[in-house]
């Protein structure tokens, strides 16, 4: 007999909306300006966003899920589904001023975009293996397009270059999926969750196999080295509003991924944190030391990107409430920062392969109201109060020390040290004065990448300085303990 | 009243930026006058309470604030420093909108530093202090500024992140529900972890005092500023590293402290030696200066690594005066520089032209090489009585760094002010209209504190002798 699916419209409405955009940018692009399509999109993501809020259960209320549990629309997928809500917009308003520029102002791109978010936003709202590996593909194959979307070498360098290494990465997902079912038998977080707590050894080499696989996969998807080789040229050869939209949106959909398989379905899982610590640790190490020796600003911030891999992922070591906490603070404040710096790149750019480091000296005399922000952005960074990159950084190393990670938190500290040098040099060049000609473009200063840069600064100062405006809706560890399901 | 008279100075420095340029000097120097009127006040009230309240209560993180004994008496220095500064760097400094938004923004961190009594409070304005210096040496800095502005932030964040650590496992380990001075201290931590996160406080606390062998920063970071000084009377201000071991290292990690006093003792006496040889050796007055408060904040270490009462009220004394006329003696070598257009000591003669300049200087180096009368002596005095109870040879060793203060002062004194003025030189003026002030006050400000020291040791020996008595120390 069959019984009818249990499909359930109101967890899914922020995801129709986001679809409703794609599709709408796919079809009205024969008829509409890009600009229109752009405003359209621009409404649903705030709509979505909406949303979202409504579905926000409060203490006691049971989360609204879809397909069985296939799909839940709990806290932490709101929360999280915010964050690339905000990284979205924030993509999107960029887009509006520097796409004709960049030769990428077509409603395709727009389609790409929203298809891509549709993704990222599954992913957070996931609640099997199936539908967070869904989610994973539509944003990994929009991803690879809208890298080589633009019409130039580099593009399609970097496109190829990320569709090759992201299908291995699929691939390997993939596989370490199978090994979980093979040795759960189930595959929603829940029925996981459920299965490895009590396992037979036979079972056990199977869930461990798999366990490292899935973290080699998201490896690929996060950048965490040495899985992250694609990172620096993806981002710095892709266009830069595509690098903003890959370095915030696309890494908080993937740590949203590894959050819920790790942090809730293989919680009980052995051996892979023993891993993951060693991968962070290689990531901090890499990410740093290469960056130090970048001389194109957004090469620089491209590893700059793999290095708060390192520090994002420490939050995973964390238990499940303070660790799942940190990571929601941490994604928000990395995709305003990051978000707002490339805003800056994109804007001042003369060629979308960035500028030179050396060419920011003397900025604040030139542009100074870019050049404060970009110095607020860098600051927040390299996690120097009173702006919120610090608290992130903070809670990061709170919920790896907590959890008996004392060593791998000196390291980070560490890490820090060569992050603060590499975010300085750029910060101080452009207070310093200088008597040669601009070097920029010189008409980047457009409304709404002004809007963005504004959004992305007054966030992070903010939320330094009252961090409980944010932190205090992730911080309920119940949040993130219900991250299987129940 | 202790908020405002905390944040006063960052609102003014906001008000700056928007500010018509004609009017930035006057409303820096009101709004630095009006904090320091503030600080007065308080001190004519007795100080302010403790006031607490949740900052962010998911994180146990409270934003508490007093000024009340050693840090208001350093709050008071850190405001009329403030105020001698921006009176000199409106003068000095063309177009100093900039330079005088720094400058208080930068007041605004220090009376942070000094009031906070919450760690993370504390991490969030001693970090905060970094960014004003580090923009000023940026902007206003010498050639060399790069290498000296990487030096200087790669230490201090080094120590401060490893600080962080500390922080976050003292509240772990402990157990205390809030990061608030008074919860920590009720809920210790015991044994060996004790030890080890004193260590990652000290690397905090060592690169700021700053301790050898982590003092490599200082010298540069003063070279490179700007050579009028104002950015080096913030930088000396910005030695908190000894506020911040009485005032939150002693508390949190007694045991700690007296299992590490006689290599700490060590290593701070020796800095105090090593500081004055080398400052012996330097030809540029910024420099000295640098190696002079070295071999200074190492006698303040001294004091306060020994645990005894005396000599922690010497170090703290000392920590509050050395502000005053080291500070006064930056702005000098400023003076110096704008007359002569260099800040080297070997220049010869100045005393014939600038008599004021010269007698001035004079007597504020009386004061830093501590000559009794002076505050300087006060402290050093206090310093090396109480640390000869505890540690005699090393309180001997620290002490002939007193004597080779004089020999560097004197020497360098001797060959920049007297001597013959080299032939075809240019004709130096003497002290104008402002520089009297800025010279004079803190002059006579240590002039009165060495000779009248009950007002600031009523400040501090209590509060010294509540933490030690906590202690059980001697």
């Amino acid at each position: 007999m069959l019984t009818a699916p249990d499909i359930a419209l109101a967890p899914l409405l922020p995801i129709l909306l986001v679809l409703a955009g794609a599709i709408s940018s796919t079809v009205l692009g024969f008829h509409l300006p890009r600009r229109t399509l752009t405003y359209i999109n621009l409404a649903l993501l705030v709509l979505s966003g909406i949303a979202m809020g409504l579905l926000w259960s409060g203490p006691g209320e049971v989360p609204a899920t879809a397909f069985g549990g296939g799909l839940q629309a709990d806290n932490a997928a709101i929360l999280l589904g915010l964050t690339i809500v905000v990284g979205s917009v924030m993509t999107l308003l960029v887009s509006l001023d520097t796409a004709y520029r960049a030769r990428v102002s077509f409603p395709e791109f727009d389609a790409m975009l929203m298809y891509a978010i549709t993704g990222t936003l599954l992913i957070a709202f996931s609640g099997d293996l199936i539908v967070m590996l869904i989610g994973l593909e539509v944003m990994s194959l929009a991803s690879y397009v809208l890298a080589t979307l633009q019409d130039s070498r580099r593009a399609e360098e970097s496109g190829l270059k990320y569709f090759l290494l992201g299908s291995a990465g699929s691939a390997i997902l993939i596989y370490g999926l199978a090994l979980v079912y093979g040795a759960t038998g189930s595959l929603s977080y829940a029925g996981i969750a459920e299965a490895t707590a009590g396992l037979t050894p036979g079972n056990l080499g199977l869930l461990v196999g798999g366990a490292l696989l899935l973290l080699a996969g998201f490896g690929f998807k996060v950048a965490l080295a040495p899985f992250h080789q694609w990172t620096p040229d993806v981002y710095s050869g892709a266009p830069t509003s595509v690098s903003l939209f890959l370095s915030t949106v696309v890494k908080v959909a993937a740590f949203a991924g590894m959050l819920r398989v790790f942090g809730g379905a293989l919680q009980n899982a052995p051996f892979w944190a023993s891993a993951l610590q060693i991968l962070i640790a290689a990531t901090l190490i890499i990410g740093n030391a290469a960056s130090l020796f970048q001389t194109n600003f957004k090469r620089m911030l491209a590893y700059s990107a793999v290095a708060h891999t390192g520090f994002v992922a420490m939050t995973l070591l964390g238990t499940p409430g303070l660790g799942g906490a940190a990571l929601g603070y941490y994604l928000l404040i990395y995709t305003l920062m990051t978000a707002a710096a490339l805003a800056i790149v994109a804007a001042l750019q003369r060629t979308e392969a960035g500028m030179e480091i050396n060419d920011l000296r003397g900025l604040y005399y030139r542009h100074p109201g870019y050049a404060i922000a970009l110095a607020v952005c860098l600051a927040s960074l390299a996690g120097l109060p009173p702006f919120a990159g610090f608290f992130g950084k903070y809670l990061a190393f709170q919920a790896a020390f907590q959890n008996g990670y004392v060593w791998l938190s000196i390291l980070a500290v560490l890490a820090s040290v060569a992050a603060l040098v590499y975010y300085l040099r750029p910060a101080m060049l452009m207070f310093m004065p200088d008597r040669t000609p601009a070097r920029e473009y010189a008409h980047g200063q457009r409304p709404a990448t002004n809007l963005t840069v504004a959004l992305g600064v007054a966030g992070i100062t903010v939320l330094g300085l009252l961090p409980n405006l944010w932190y205090g809706w992730v911080a309920d560890p119940a949040i993130w303990e219900l991250l299987a399901g129940r | 009243m202790i908020h405002l008279m905390i944040f006063l100075p960052l609102l003014g420095a906001l008000l700056l930026l928007v500010t018509p340029r004609t009017w930035r000097e006057e409303v820096a120097g009101f709004v630095a006058a009006l904090t320091l009127g503030l600080g007065l006040w308080l001190w004519r009230d007795g100080g302010a309470a403790l006031y607490s309240a949740p900052w962010v209560p998911a994180l146990g993180a409270t934003y508490s604030v007093e000024l009340a004994g050693p840090s208001l008496a350093l709050a008071l220095i850190t405001a009329l420093m403030t105020l001698v500064a921006v009176i000199y760097a409106a003068r000095r400094i063309e177009n100093p909108g900039t330079m005088l938004a720094l400058v208080l923004a930068m007041e605004s961190a220090l009376l942070g530093i000094f009031a906070a009594r919450d760690l993370v409070l504390f991490y969030v304005f001693f970090e905060a202090a970094l960014l004003p210096s580090l923009l000023m040496l940026a902007i206003y800095g010498g050639p060399g500024r790069m290498r000296a502005l990487v030096k200087f932030a790669a230490y201090t964040l080094l120590g401060s992140l490893l600080m962080l650590l500390s922080i976050i496992g003292v509240r772990y380990y402990g157990g205390s529900p809030t990061f608030a001075l008074r919860d920590l201290v009720a809920n210790p931590v015991e044994g060996t972890a004790q030890t080890w996160l004193y260590l990652g406080f000290l690397a905090a606390m060592a690169v700021k005092l700053p301790l050898w062998p982590l003092h490599a920063w200082l010298p540069d970071f003063h070279e490179q500023n700007h050579p009028s000084g104002v950015p080096d009377v913030m930088g000396t201000l910005y030695k908190v590293g000894g506020y911040g071991l009485f005032a939150f290292a002693l508390p949190l990690f007694p045991d700690a402290s007296l299992e590490l006093r006689p290599i700490l003792m060590a290593l701070a006496a020796f800095t105090a030696l090593y500081g004055a040889w080398i400052a012996f050796r330097q030809t540029n007055w910024k420099r000295l200066l640098a190696y002079a408060g070295l071999s200074h904040m190492g006698i303040v270490g001294l004091g306060i690594f020994s645990l005894n009462e005396t000599a922690t009220v010497g170090a703290l004394y000392l920590l509050a005066f050395q502000n005053v006329y080291t500070g006064a003696l930056f702005l000098g070598v400023g003076m110096l520089q704008e007359r002569i257009g260099s800040v080297d000591t070997r220049v010869g003669g100045v005393m014939t032209q600038a008599g004021a300049l010269s007698g001035l200087t004079m007597a504020l180096w009386f004061a830093s090489i501590a000559v009794p009368g002076l505050a300087g002596f006060i402290g050093e005095f206090s310093v090396l009585l109480g640390a000869y109870q505890v540690a005699p040879w090393l309180a001997f060793i620290a002490g002939l760094s007193t004597i080779a203060a004089a020999a560097y002062a004197l020497t360098a004194f001797q060959t920049t002010f007297w001597q013959g003025r080299p032939l075809g030189s240019v004709r130096v003026a003497d002290l104008r209209q402002t520089e009297w002030l800025v010279l004079g006050i803190p002059l006579a400000v240590a002039l009165l504190f060495g000779v009248y020291s009950a007002p600031a040791l009523n400040l501090i020996q209590p509060a010294v002798r509540g933490v030690l008595s906590a202690l059980g120390g001697s």
